[in-house]
């Protein structure tokens, strides 16, 4: 059949073809989902969430309540589309909701028998025997708004920063004006519409701006705002932000399209995002082929779509007239407009007046006084009921297939709310309008509640020429045009139909959530008497639409229902994003490799090209293990931990953390640093030394080397340099500011080679010679080296986190590779970070598990703790509760039986029949040296006693193993391998 | 606009820097120094560090209530 292509203002001609619910379209190229489903005679898109009652289209944007579709094949499907935001194209395939098989014959429906029996709180009042979860399973089965996606391939969303003088959200008449008065005072503007066209309304409603019709005033502007050099974004919605940052996101199409996120750092801001059309609640409300009056405008003005044929009209305002005439010029039949003012708040002049007075020579009914009671109909309405506020009984049907409802347009306030703030009460509007807004920040036009062109046209110049200058732009902006379009509406706050009690069960406040009158009731009844209260219980505005066409309606009958005013009960909080956001926006291209940096030692591609396996260690890159090692990482490790305590090998320890502290009173300064003085390290002396946090809580741990009389480099856990540093400059800044000490991070300017193992000394001697012979021969453990290897300089400290005879190689890091490789030439081969572990456990030496933010200088036996050094934290060691026996201290363990296996993790008990608790693993490895699980652990003080047994539980990792405690130190305790 | 004014590099973002804690009322004891913090819904006196700037480090008065900047100034006797 062919069709007469439709004409809209984003309509073009070429046919595009798709598929909804297995069923192929046509559709042109400019249509929406929904427009091009309307034009081909689809009532029915979708069914409710709660009572799978059919719903139709009921708005012409991101408030669609109700038109929510999946999109894509099954399987890849993003769900909860807007049907009005979703933008046509050929080979679109889109699928309704909410149903099953099918969405003319859903088996779920059936629900609807119970409907009366479903009001708010009903699954958790109903569902309680034997429990509540004994039902959950399969209610949240039939819950949820769509599914969501198994398995989505989508490219990543790109985001861009931008900074400019004046942000203006929403590019309708107010938006246009604001963007332009800002620029021509010489601000840097940026504008973004959520719409792919800017003009707002103008593009229905017509009107004059200055000396030109609105539509060249639209175009004229752009043009002019181009010239100035303002960016305009259209595709783009404000949806969120905070603390200045305004977050945008462009979605050009509806999902799966070239996605971008602003995030845009506006001097000044201006909302004008415009204002929503809001319903009138009337029994069954909710059928198909019950729509916003706007909405039905919209379609026919910008995709030629007709609503329906016959058309009843319920308002409490004048724009309803204007409305009427211009659908009715599209070649819709108006069969009735009902007015529920009464005859003297209509008016007696005016151009309702006078396009009232044309209708009824037509043969419109125009009721005034009276209200819109019912829709009939199941699928799609057949008829309205009417009857006079006055005399509510006498009801009679009028025939139709289309009510078109408005209540007054609220403004959309979530720019301004997302961050807080108190909204007021406009009771002209019938709706709320944003409170006290700080400086930089203002709403104009239909946000701040300006409907008429004219009054929206100069707020939102003022508006826009007030932020300039605020910004520092000099320029004269001028005066606003003026505007001429519909007349005031003149509105008459009216929320809901009269009613029986029975009736209210079918009057749909939120028709998203499936929240009526009746729900309302029965909050307010069992004591959710504040709005927020009554949100929770009814759902009430949750969900995507947040309350866009429900929220101010919802507010408007719980003051009813209370006996309050509006301004009483106040409007739930608004939150972002203004609307959906998919996960991979906010991902943005964050995603993968790149989200987050990955530090490289400089022996990286080493340990790669030699069977390194690298784990994340913070950010840093390290090898756990090599595989030439072993079959798998345990026996890997196990190897590479027995060559180090019998010949030799090396470790990759560039990742330490490394502050260089200079100045004359760096030694002073590093006192009150650490634990122990680091005053009187001799130079060409190292010293282990722990950091207090000022609650006396161990922070770090490292060595510190005195490099000259005011020099020193202080060594931290890998990772841990940043913070250190931190703390450093903190303390350098605030309690001894004004002293000589410069912190430098040298982390990457050394990279750093550990040799370990008997025959270190000796494998050292071959690679560096003779030059290094003496002094390799000389050096006792804890003192350092510096001098020269191949040409750069070259520091060799003696010390060990092995227990073995060790080395640690301070080099320049072009010097690693070629140093590492000779060391490996020489039999000294590498070992990774589980290598290591092992060695460190078994010596009983920290790392974070034990450095864990909650262990004392005293519970892990530093033994420092008495030497009364002044230091950060120290005064704060005194607390009774630090020194009280049930304080848990460092102790080791074991397995009592040699072959058990107990893990990190694991909570200590005793092992009488009390199993009072008392501790935890904090750390185990097998040790090949003892041939036995060995660990470290936090115990009780008073349990803390050495051959004391406990069990180690562990039921989600192997159930309990029997240990015992031992001293920390497993091998070698006395450090006569390290001192060798 | 959520900005701080750093001394060195002018105003800056906030995500650039990092918040390190409420200054105590002075005088007290250690322990008071460390875990007895008043809030005070009007004024907060914080330290704050330009960690993705010049790392210097910041006296910032606050608003908690309306989270405005009151005033920005460098702490101790700045970079040597």
């Amino acid at each position: 059949m062919n069709v007469p292509a439709r004409r809209g203002s984003r309509l073009g001609a070429t046919t595009v073809r798709f598929t909804f619910d297995g069923r192929e379209y046509r559709g042109q190229a400019g249509d929406t989902a929904a427009s091009a489903l309307l034009a081909n005679g689809v009532r029915l898109f979708g069914r409710s969430i709660k009572y799978r009652r059919p719903r139709g289209l009921f708005a012409a944007g991101p408030e669609e309540p109700c038109a929510l579709l999946s999109v894509g094949a099954a399987g890849d499907v993003i769900p909860n589309v807007p049907a009005p935001q979703l933008a046509l194209r050929d080979g679109l395939v889109c699928w309704s909701q909410n149903r099953w098989p099918t969405l003319a014959l859903d088996l779920a429906a059936l629900l609807q028998a119970g409907a009366g029996l479903l009001g708010a709180g009903f699954y958790y009042k109903t569902f309680m025997w034997p429990s509540w979860r004994s039902y959950e399973p399969m209610i949240r089965n039939l819950a949820g708004l769509g599914r969501a996606p198994r398995a989505c391939e989508l490219p990543p969303v790109s985001t861009e920063h931008l900074c400019c003088d004046v942000l203006v959200a929403g590019a309708g008449p107010a938006g246009l004006a604001a963007g332009l008065a800002a620029a021509r005072a010489g601000a840097r503007v940026v504008l973004c519409e959520r719409e792919p066209v800017c003009g707002g309304e103008l593009d229905f409603e017509g009107g004059t701006i200055g000396a030109l019709a609105a539509a060249d005033w639209v175009r004229t502007t752009l043009a002019e705002l181009a010239a100035r050099g303002a960016r305009v974004l259209t595709d783009t919605a404000v949806v969120g932000g905070s603390g200045g940052l305004v977050i945008a996101h462009a979605e050009p199409g509806g999902v799966a399209g070239a996605n971008a996120i602003y995030r845009i750092r506006p001097r000044e801001f201006v909302i004008a995002t415009g204002a929503v059309e809001r319903p009138i609640a009337f029994a069954d409300n909710d059928r198909p082929g019950v729509m916003l009056l706007g909405a039905a405008e919209r379609f026919l003005a910008r995709y030629g779509a007709h609503a329906g044929r016959e058309l009843v009209l319920f308002a409490n305002h004048d724009r309803a007239y204007a409305a009427a005439a211009r659908l009715r010029a599209g070649g819709m039949r108006v069969r009735a407009i009902i007015d529920c003012r009464t005859e003297a708040e209509f008016g007696a002049s005016g151009t309702a007046v006078s396009l009232r007075d044309q209708f009824r020579r037509d043969g419109t009914e125009c009721l005034p006084g009276h209200a819109l009671l019912a829709a009939e109909g199941g699928r799609g309405v057949r008829a309205a009921v009417i009857a006079p506020l006055a005399a509510a009984d006498a009801r009679r049907t009028i025939a139709c297939d289309t009510i078109l409802v408005s209540g007054g347009w609220t403004p959309l306030l979530h720019a301004s709310l997302h961050e807080g703030g108190a909204p007021r009460y406009a009771p002209e509007l019938g709706a709320f309008v944003a409170g006290a807004e700080p400086d930089w920040r203002r709403s104009a036009g239909a946000a701040n509640g300006a409907l008429e062109l004219n009054n929206a046209l100069a707020d939102g110049w003022a508006a826009g020429a007030r932020a300039a200058r605020r910004a520092g732009a000099s320029g004269d902006a001028g005066v606003a045009p003026a505007g001429r379009g519909d007349d005031a509406p003149r509105l008459v706050p009216f929320c809901r139909s009269p009613a029986r009690r029975v009736d209210e069960r079918r009057q749909f406040v939120d028709l998203q959530n499936d929240v009526t009158v009746a729900d309302l009731r029965s909050a307010l009844t069992e004591g959710f008497q504040d709005i927020e209260h009554v949100k929770r219980y009814t759902t009430l505005g949750v969900g995507t639409e947040q309350g866009r066409t429900s929220g101010v309606l919802g507010a408007a009958i719980v003051a009813e229902l209370r006996g309050v005013t509006p301004a009483a009960v106040g409007t739930s909080r608004l939150r972002q994003p203004y609307q959906p956001v998919t996960m991979r926006s906010l991902a943005g291209d964050r995603v993968g490799a790149a989200l987050r940096p990955a530090r490289r030692t400089p022996l990286h591609d080493w340990h790669l090209a030699h069977g390194g396996v690298l784990e994340p260690m913070g950010l840093w890159l390290r090898p756990r293990y090599y595989r030439a090692s072993g079959a798998d990482a345990h026996a890997a490790a196990i190897a590479e931990a027995l060559r180090v305590r019998t010949t030799g090998g090396i470790l990759d320890g560039s990742t330490l953390g490394k502050i260089e502290v200079a100045g004359a009173d760096a030694a002073a300064f590093l006192d009150r640093m650490y634990l122990t003085r680091a005053s009187t390290i001799r130079t060409g002396r190292s010293r282990y030394m722990v950091n207090l946090r000022e609650d006396g809580m161990v922070l770090d741990d490292g060595l510190v080397l005195r490099l000259a009389p005011e020099r020193y480099l202080a060594t931290t856990g890998s990772g841990h340099a940043t913070h250190v540093l931190s703390h450093f400059e903190h303390y350098r800044d605030t309690e001894w500011s004004g002293r000589a000490i410069t912190l430098t991070d040298v982390t990457e300017a050394w990279a750093v080679i550990v040799v370990a193992g008997p025959q270190s000394r000796a494998g050292l001697g071959q690679v560096l010679g003779a030059g290094w012979q003496q002094a390799l021969a000389r050096i006792a453990h804890m003192e350092f080296v510096a001098g020269d290897f191949a040409g750069a300089g070259l520091t060799v400290l003696r010390a060990s986190f092995s227990g073995e005879l060790a080395f640690e190689l301070h080099c320049r890091p072009s010097l690693a590779v070629p140093l590492w490789q000779a060391l490996v030439d020489v039999g000294l081969p590498p070992y990774g970070l589980e290598a290591l572990d092992i060695l460190r456990v078994e010596k009983g030496y920290l790392v974070g598990s034990e450095l864990n933010g909650e262990t004392t200088p005293m519970d892990l036996h530093l033994g420092l703790a008495s030497l009364g050094n002044a230091c950060v934290g120290h005064e704060l060691l005194d607390r009774p509760a630090f020194h009280e026996p049930a304080r848990r201290c460092l102790i080791g363990i074991r397995a009592s039986d040699g072959c058990a296996k107990f893990l990190a993790g694991a909570q200590l008990v005793t092992a009488d029949a009390q199993t009072r608790p008392c501790g935890y693993v904090t750390s185990s490895v097998y040790s090949p040296t003892l041939g036995e699980w060995i660990g470290l652990a936090l115990v009780a003080r008073r349990t803390a006693i050495e051959g004391t047994v406990l069990t180690a539980c562990d039921p989600l990792r192997g159930g309990n193993t029997t240990v015992r405690l031992v001293p920390p130190v497993h091998v070698d305790p006395d450090g006569l391998r390290m001192r060798a | 606009m959520t900005r701080l004014v750093c001394p060195f590099c002018g105003a800056r973002e906030l995500g650039e820097f990092e918040f390190r804690k409420t200054l105590p009322e002075p005088g007290g004891t250690p322990f008071a120094q460390v875990y007895e913090r008043i809030e005070r819904p009007a004024l907060s006196v914080e330290h704050w560090q330009h960690v993705e700037g010049c790392r210097g480090w910041l006296l910032v008065h606050r608003n908690p209530s309306t989270g405005d900047v009151l005033g920005t100034e460098l702490l101790g006797g700045g970079p040597l």
